[in-house]
């Protein structure tokens, strides 16, 4: 009953947005919007499978996918490695975290100007500005994570004789992981915003280019197809992590 | 019946497991315990009671090696014990901090097995005694927030004798948990404690679980925490909740607790 | 104490990173000493341009922050207080939500062209749908005791909202709000860093394209220390106007 009922709205929901589509494309007929600002959906639509059977957007859209991977993989190493590590120390927690807190306000595309004089208008550049600015995110939740074990659970392993290395591997990691699980998701959305900067300042293929060179181009179909498929990225990774936090977090729910 | 029990301590001899020599800890300036003197023998079932702030929980703690001495001495089977050992399973009062959510009843026991290094091959067979053993047989795949207190607390007991341990140190093991759950688990764990022939300490605040249970009770005064007075229990052995409890013995002891904790009542 | 010791690392290494410069005695299109970005931030501090460039920073933001805040708090409270409008949005909503905000930055340049309201635009947009989700979760979480008062007294919808509903999620609000001036704060640098040669940003970009390293870490500090001003200022505002959120602090 419960599950017909959500079910229902669903379908009511998704009906308003075929709703919502549908008016833009009349009103983009009427041309009551500006047809150069709003193509309407049909020449959208025309504008994706052109690029599609081209090639051009299939390619673009790979290099998009494959910076946001590699660079939030490499953040995420980075981050939950260093969390673990400041996290489960005392030392650590006292001289080094507080810098941490100090620089979480920093926006993380400001330092793009930085690497754009170590590295150029390359790709290395867009990577490495991924992987420093989605970083931190995760870092701050493993440290956070890691810190917040019940001391209760350290005992446990104390008296059952456990190493540091079963400890963290056994008790610490998967305590942390909801945490951890959280700073992911956060990471994937920054990473997903500097991929974007990263391909705009540089202009080196991807999606991030080809959307500003439409729009130096006056061409808003182009945009409009390009933002549609960083809107479904966004989206699938969203949901795709979403699937595995579900996954891994199973012992949450009641 | 009552020749096979009761009698298990003084047929195995008196052979002494765990020895407190004036001992004293402090944290920081305080003093929590104050040159505390106790030996416990092979298959012994001893309870500690005493006001709040008479160092019950840190008692504990001593004997499982979670705290050091400031001054005196833990003996472990004759040798100088400071940190936890193996061999000295913790049943914690916080069942929901002690157990890890994550793993199902099953995972559960087997973190203690997997810490001891038994081969994965042999771990199913003996956790799945282990749970029968302690009444959880078909919630081997439940995890612990799908569980009752009681049957978390159960749990928790499991994962300690999973350790084979020579000494169960319990902390107000049951205090979370409504009277008809405990009193079962009392009598589960007097069974338990009896097959598996370890040394009991168990720490509560509750006079009559700590005579029901108890060969010896520790009375512990606070301020600083000082051994005040040691009761011997008679009981016969096995211990029956409605008969048990109706025994002139029992109530003369309960009297006597209560005279000794009312001294320490504002 | 502890703050003594978190200042300890960073000191040290600004210490460091002077030594070797000095030492090494080299001369850098990439690198610049801490004392000549320290000079560098001393000199932009007495130049009206670097004002005007920080004060264009806050005021796109500022702008954006409010048209986002504004839009997020109406449709959330909507959304929460007519349960069947949230649930029809729903899908609407999370097609949009996971667009990064920078992305529609060539759908505004075409509209706007460059400028404040290039800025605007993409800030309100992106400070719009956090803002909607958290006012959406309070206001469904308003304790139903309140409902039934405000029922019983039959309050007409506009007096139910002005005098149950919004005093009652205003902490949650105000929270929402400082996570939100974080994110408009960023959108707005970010927008300048990719394409609006207005603000901090674009300066950040100038000095770099130009080979001025004291001037752009100079310019990179300075963003530093206002977003963590911000971030500080708006804590403090929120602990002091409503003590009840400490707990959700964080």
């Amino acid at each position: 009953m419960r599950h017909l009922h959500r079910g229902l709205w669903f379908m009511a929901s998704l009906a308003l947005l075929v709703a919502l589509i549908w008016g833009w494309q009349v009103l983009a007929d009427a041309r009551i919007l500006p047809r150069a600002f709003f193509p309407g959906p049909d020449r959208t639509w025309r504008a994706l499978s052109r690029g599609f059977a081209s090639g051009t957007l299939v390619a673009d859209t790979l290099t998009t996918l494959r910076r946001l991977g590699l660079g939030w993989v490499l953040a995420s190493l980075l981050g939950v490695g260093l969390g673990a590590l400041v996290g489960t120390s005392k030392w650590a927690q006292d001289w080094v975290a507080p810098i941490f807190e100090v620089l979480r306000p920093l926006p993380a595309s400001a330092i793009a100007p930085v690497l754009l004089l170590f590295l150029g208008l390359t790709d290395s550049m867009i990577l490495t500005l991924i992987a420093f600015g989605a970083l931190w995110p995760m870092l701050l939740t493993t440290v956070h994570g890691f810190s917040n074990i019940h001391p209760r659970r350290k005992e446990v392993a104390r008296s059952l004789g456990m190493g540091r290395g079963a400890f963290i591997a056994k008790i610490a990691l998967p305590g942390a992981l909801p945490d951890i699980m959280g700073g992911l998701r956060l990471g994937l959305t920054v990473a997903l915003i500097l991929v974007v900067v990263g391909e705009m300042i540089t202009v080196q293929g991807g999606l991030g280019a080809r959307i500003l060179l439409a729009a130096r181009a006056f061409n808003a179909a182009e945009i409009f197809a390009g933002v549609a498929l960083l809107g479904v990225i966004g989206l699938v990774t969203n949901a795709l992590l979403g699937l595995v936090e579900t996954r891994a977090l199973r012992w949450q729910r009641r | 019946m009552l020749e096979t029990t009761g009698i298990d301590a003084t047929k195995s001899g008196t052979q002494e497991v765990l020895r407190v020599d004036g001992a004293s800890v402090r944290y920081g300036a305080a003093t929590i315990l104050d040159g505390v003197d106790l030996t416990l023998n092979r298959g012994e079932f001893v309870c500690v009671i005493g006001p709040s702030g008479s160092g019950k929980t840190t008692f504990l703690r001593l004997l499982a090696g979670l705290v050091a001495p400031a001054e005196g001495r833990v003996l472990f089977r004759g040798a100088e014990h400071r940190a936890p050992s193996r061999e000295i399973a913790i049943v914690f009062q916080d069942y929901a901090n002690a157990l890890l959510p994550w793993r199902d009843a099953e995972g559960n026991v087997s973190l203690a097995l997997e810490a001891a290094g038994v081969p994965r091959a042999e771990r199913a067979g003996r956790i799945r005694a282990l749970l029968s053993k302690v009444g959880l047989a078909g919630s081997e795949k439940k995890f612990p927030s799908e569980m009752s207190g009681g049957m978390q607390q159960r749990l928790q007991i499991a994962r300690c004798l999973a350790q084979e341990p020579d000494v169960l140190l319990m902390d107000e093991p049951f205090g979370a948990l409504d009277a008809m759950t405990r009193q079962k688990l009392q009598d589960e764990l007097l069974g338990i404690v009896r097959d598996s022939n370890v040394t009991a300490f168990f720490v509560t605040h509750d006079l009559e679980e700590a005579i029901y249970l108890s060969d010896r009770i520790v009375a512990l005064e606070p301020d600083p925490g000082q051994v005040c007075r040691v009761f011997d229990v008679t009981l016969p052995k096995p211990r029956n909740q409605l008969s048990t409890r109706e025994m002139p013995e029992f109530l003369r002891l309960r009297r006597e607790l209560f005279d000794f904790i009312e001294r320490f009542e504002p | 104490m502890t703050a003594l010791k978190g200042l300890a690392l960073p000191v040290a290494l600004l210490v460091l990173w002077q030594l070797a410069v000095v030492l090494s005695g080299m001369q850098s299109d990439t690198i610049a000493a801490p004392d000549a970005i320290f000079a560098a931030l001393g000199r932009a501090l007495t130049e009206p341009a670097f004002w005007a460039d920080t004060g264009d920073t806050l005021a796109a933001g500022g702008m954006g922050l409010a048209l986002g805040f504004g839009l997020g708090t109406l449709s959330g409270v909507l959304f929460g207080l007519i349960p069947p409008v949230g649930r029809v949005m729903r899908v609407t909503v999370e097609l949009l939500r996971p667009l990064p905000a920078i992305a529609i930055l060539p759908i505004a340049l075409l509209i706007f062209g460059f400028g404040y309201r290039l800025e605007v635009a993409i800030v309100a947009f992106g400070t719009c749908f956090p803002v909607l989700v958290l006012t959406e979760a309070a206001v469904r979480q308003i304790e139903p005791r309140l409902s039934e008062v405000a029922r019983a007294l039959a309050l007409s919808p506009g007096a139910r909202v002005r005098k149950i509903v919004l005093p009652a999620v205003l902490p949650r609000l105000f929270v929402a709000l400082r996570l939100a001036a974080g994110i408009g704060l960023i959108i707005a640098i970010t927008v300048e860093i990719a394409a609006n040669p207005i603000g901090l940003g674009a300066r950040l970009m100038q000095a770099s394209n130009s080979l001025r390293p004291a001037d752009m870490y100079a310019t990179l500090f300075w963003i530093g220390a206002i977003g963590w001003a911000l971030n500080w200022g708006m804590l403090r505002l929120q602990l002091w106007l409503f003590p009840a959120t400490r707990g959700a602090a964080q």
